[in-house]
């Protein structure tokens, strides 16, 4: 690589959930991005998105809580990492329907008293590592490779969905995850329920479709020989992860699949420690996979 | 002083809703040079145009404006009723107050001041209208058919049959396009080879076809009645004239593992070939980008064995010149590729579908392939990753169609007979297997075509289960299907072992790059368009070319040939008489002014312009001057908008016509 490089610098917006049941998305995030020397900078202020849920209820509001963000993301330089899928989902979704419906950004500004500037770039950290970074000099800054480690990439919905919205990659067959995972040297395994979805919020409401759900994806990600799922979405990530006992009592069977965040894995691979990345929060504990496969 | 009648007219409701034609008339009144103005509910009609005939002959009119639809519309019509007046129809001009107003506008205010500003303009040039006569122009009575399908060999068989010279000119090595692909054929399931080959020969046997085949069209020149074609045949390698078709090169061809794109690439074949043992001509090809001979220069096999000698490694394209009076475009279409496209593509693909990288997923053509007895399997249905005879078969309709958000919007038309025949084909081949049919809709109009559905599903019992297919995927030796069963309100999963998927019929790559060698008009999918979708559906928008089959939009068999036969009737009507009248609306050069620059020759797209030498008596050389050649001239206007001293106009659009026009504004 020729010159020196501009060192990356990012507005961060942690959103509600890496401050509770995801914090070692939050920890995991900082300490990985610290470690690659890219600057994040906490948005002021932030509020919540109104997830899932806001945009079922009054779309104006959900459109509205992210509209009064974006407006507090122009207060940091550089464009915004949103490390939760829904997050990120739920901002991209409000540039895209104010930026394409000018009497829906009419009736937002009026509600929050502020016009909203749209041209925010938001960025999930896969796009950050795996574009901005990009993948040569993220190789480059591995120093424990994971070598000998299945990965089961899993996407969710929200990544690369809708066509058009999210921008992350092909919204059917992306490859980012893929790539990223084995860049730090990792070996990511072929499998069908890469983009399915697993029940996100309704885990609190129709557990019983979650269960479904997440057995499906658990059992699709057993039969292809992976040692663990990584994921970039807290949802899923407590879907997968907290929900998994109760899917090996129903079906009989034991998954032992370990469910960790994009930024933990990584961050193995550019030698943090456990606690750095908060590997202590997960419920299937990581722990023994990562000796056994000499990673820890 | 002229005396002009103006005739309104309302098209039902088309115009007068948003047009007030009474106003319209009256102002038109008003206007100098009028002595009568009206307004009529359809002037198209027998009354309507009975009503111009008495118009002109009362009140002596010495012009007519009608104002109504576009004169692509109804310009013949009254210039007829004009001329059975006793006018020159070139007297007879259309205002259109209909594409050009009524139909763009909503305020009825608005819209009747600008129908008026349009008649005060068609007022004033036809003021300025000179009475011209037809130019006659010979008829070359020879046709060129594009495309060797079942469209084009109909159009060419019927065509020659009526006497007539055809051309027929065909992309691939053989004749057959996709019909000589199928398996059997829907409703009544008789084998499509056997139909079509015997038509194959026909074409070749007859004496007023001449046939190229692996030869492409390279350029048009002309108009209706006297088009000059240049057609590229490829370099076969092989002497058409000598070869006996024995097929000894192809046997002897030591490279062989070029994937049979007439197979659908299930199969294999050598790098000198034809592309099935049916195929008209005989003669094989030899494809040069993967022949050893021409990629490193040794082997040289076929041509050792050849006993005829008819392999010749040197030989080149050739470009023949052949002249025309008429085109049939019988191009044909292709099937949409479920494959990742390059970003901004308006065709998307299916990844969730795998992209076409899953082998047991595969189009319905190469299902046809599957099951013909001609076919790479003699007709067995092997799947193509292990070649095991699947059990659970899901066909899946509408993929890429009725799709907008995949790029098409259209209904593919065949996909729901083809696939009721598919299903049907299976049961016939595999008893023990069950056959699934995931559709939106059963679309079966068509003579006998319902009933063939019925039987597919009461009979064969195949099952259709109404909704989309959301995802398809590996696991183990199986396709897993994940769709909706709407019916039942219920999420389905299929463990199948070959999955067919009914994909959308488009117009086939290059199709745009055609049209614009011909001059001929497609839509936004580059299907060619027809003249009139209803009253002119053979016919192309530009003269003397005539269009059959799926390149127009998707058609089944029958539809086809009746397109084709149709087409044919049109040539020989064009056919029938010696001489053809054309409008007399070209270029005329000012031989007193032209200043000799030939600026106008540069510009011309026709090539119609040549230089004339003006001489005295004693045959001495004056100068030169810009001539237009009568009957090439296309009547575009090009030269008289470049002609630097004005010397060159076009009659019926002279520039003081088109003064007049903007000074009345």
């Amino acid at each position: 690589m020729s010159g020196v490089r501009e060192p990356l610098n990012y507005g961060y917006y942690p959103g509600c959930s890496l401050h509770a049941s995801a914090k070692e998305y939050d920890l995991s995030t900082r300490a990985l991005f610290g470690a690659l020397g890219i600057g994040l900078t906490q948005v002021p202020d932030w509020i919540c998105c109104g997830a899932t849920p806001a945009h079922n209820v009054d779309e104006l509001l959900s459109l509205s809580l992210c509209a009064k963000n974006l407006i507090l993301a122009e207060t940091v330089p550089g464009d915004l990492a949103v490390p939760c899928a829904s997050c990120f989902s739920r901002l991209k979704t409000t540039q895209h329907e104010l930026t394409g419906d000018a009497a829906k950004h009419k009736l937002v500004a009026k509600g929050i008293e502020s016009r909203v500037p749209l041209a925010k770039k938001i960025k999930h950290p896969l796009e950050i590592l795996g574009r901005d970074l990009g993948l040569e000099p993220l190789a480059a800054a591995v120093k424990k490779p994971l070598a000998g480690l299945k990965v089961a990439c899993y996407y969710g919905c929200l990544l690369t969905r809708p066509p058009g919205v999210s921008q992350l990659d092909d919204a059917e067959a992306p490859t980012i995850m893929e790539e990223v995972i084995g860049a730090a040297g990792a070996e990511a395994v072929i499998w069908s329920h890469r983009l399915e979805c697993c029940g996100a919020s309704f885990t609190l409401s129709r557990p019983g479709v979650v269960v479904k759900l997440t057995a499906d994806i658990l059992a699709a990600a057993k039969d292809a020989g992976a040692d663990c799922l990584m994921v970039g979405c807290p949802l899923c990530q407590g879907n997968l992860d907290l929900r998994q006992r109760e899917v090996e009592e129903l079906a009989g069977g034991r998954y032992g699949l370990p469910v960790l965040y994009l930024t933990q894995l990584l961050g193995l691979a550019l030698g943090l420690s456990a606690d750095r990345l908060g590997l202590s929060g997960l419920m299937v504990d990581p722990l023994p996979l990562l000796k056994r496969k000499g990673l820890l | 002083m002229s005396r002009i009648g103006v005739f309104v007219c309302h098209c039902g409701e088309n115009i007068a809703r948003t047009v007030d034609v009474e106003k319209v008339a009256a102002a038109a009144a008003r206007l100098p040079g009028v002595v009568f103005a009206t307004d009529y509910k359809y002037m198209c009609s027998d009354p309507g145009q009975n009503r111009l005939k008495k118009a002109v002959a009362e009140h002596r009119l010495d012009g007519v404006v009608v104002a109504a639809c576009s004169p692509r519309m109804h310009e013949k019509t009254f210039r007829s009723a004009a001329r059975a007046a006793g006018l020159n129809p070139f007297l007879c001009e259309m205002a259109n107050i209909r594409e050009h107003c009524s139909w763009v506008h909503e305020d009825r205010a608005e819209a009747t001041a600008k129908a008026s500003d349009i008649v005060r303009m068609m007022v004033a040039r036809t003021k300025k209208d000179n009475r011209l006569a037809p130019i006659s122009v010979q008829v070359t009575k020879r046709s060129l058919v594009i495309g060797g399908g079942i469209a084009g060999i109909q159009a060419a068989l019927d065509i020659a049959d009526a006497g007539h010279q055809v051309v027929l000119v065909e992309r691939e090595p053989s004749l057959g396009g996709h019909m000589a692909m199928l398996s059997e054929t829907f409703p009544t399931l008789d084998c499509s080879q056997c139909i079509m080959t015997p038509k194959m020969v026909d074409v070749a046997n007859h004496p007023n076809i001449t046939l190229h085949t692996y030869a492409e069209l390279e350029t048009v020149e002309g108009y209706i009645g006297n088009f000059q074609v240049t057609v590229r045949k490829k370099a076969k390698s092989v002497v058409e004239a000598k070869c006996t078709g024995c097929g000894v090169c192809s046997t002897k061809c030591p490279q062989k593992k070029i994937p049979n794109s007439f197979d659908r690439d299930l199969g294999m074949r050598p790098a000198i070939y034809a592309p099935f043992p049916q195929a008209v001509p005989n003669t094989p090809v030899i494809d040069r980008e993967h022949c050893t001979k021409f990629i490193s220069g040794k082997c040289g096999v076929c041509q050792k064995v050849c006993g005829p000698g008819a392999i010749d490694y040197d030989q080149q394209d050739e470009l023949i010149v052949e002249p025309v009076g008429a085109i049939v475009v019988a191009t044909g279409f292709e099937l949409y590729d479920i494959g990742r496209k390059p970003e901004g593509s308006a065709i998307k693909g299916y990844g969730e579908y795998g992209y076409g990288t899953i082998p047991d997923v595969i189009d319905g053509l190469t299902f046809e392939r599957l099951a013909s007895a001609s076919g790479p399997t003699g007709g067995k249905i092997e799947r193509p990753s292990d070649g095991k005879e699947p059990k659970e078969v899901v066909f899946i309709q509408c993929v890429g169609s009725r799709a907008p958000q995949k790029g098409i919007s259209y209904c593919s038309k065949v996909c729901c007979m083809y696939t009721a025949k598919h299903t049907v084909l299976y049961k016939h081949k595999v008893h023990d297997g069950q056959a699934y049919v995931f559709f939106m809709d059963a679309r079966t109009p068509g003579k006998n075509y319902d009933e063939f559905w019925r039987r597919a599903v009461e009979e064969e019992e195949a099952l259709y289960l109404r909704g989309m297919v959301s995802r398809l995927y590996q696991r183990g030796d199986k396709v897993v299907v994940v769709g909706s069963d709407v019916l039942s309100g219920s999420q389905v999963e299929i463990e199948a072992d070959l999955v067919v998927l009914a994909t959308a019929v488009q117009a086939r790559g290059g199709a745009d790059t055609l049209a614009q060698k011909l001059g001929i008009s497609y839509d936004k999918y580059n299907f060619y368009s027809e003249a009139h979708a209803k009253l002119k559906p053979v016919e192309c928008a530009t003269a003397g070319i005539f269009l059959a089959g799926a390149c127009q939009g998707p058609k089944d068999i029958p539809e086809t040939v009746s397109q084709a036969s149709a087409a044919a009737a049109k040539v020989m009507t064009l056919f029938a008489k010696d001489q053809m009248e054309r409008e007399p609306v070209i270029a005329r050069v000012d031989e007193r002014r032209c200043a000799a620059c030939f600026a106008c020759r540069k510009v011309c797209p026709y090539g119609a312009v040549a230089e004339k030498a003006i001489r005295d008596r004693q045959g001495k050389l004056l100068r030169t001057v810009a001539s237009v050649n009568d009957g090439v001239c296309g009547g575009c206007g090009t030269c008289q908008a470049t002609c630097p001293s004005k010397s060159i106009e076009l009659d019926g659009y002279t520039d003081e016509q088109i003064d007049a026009m903007i000074e009345a504004l």
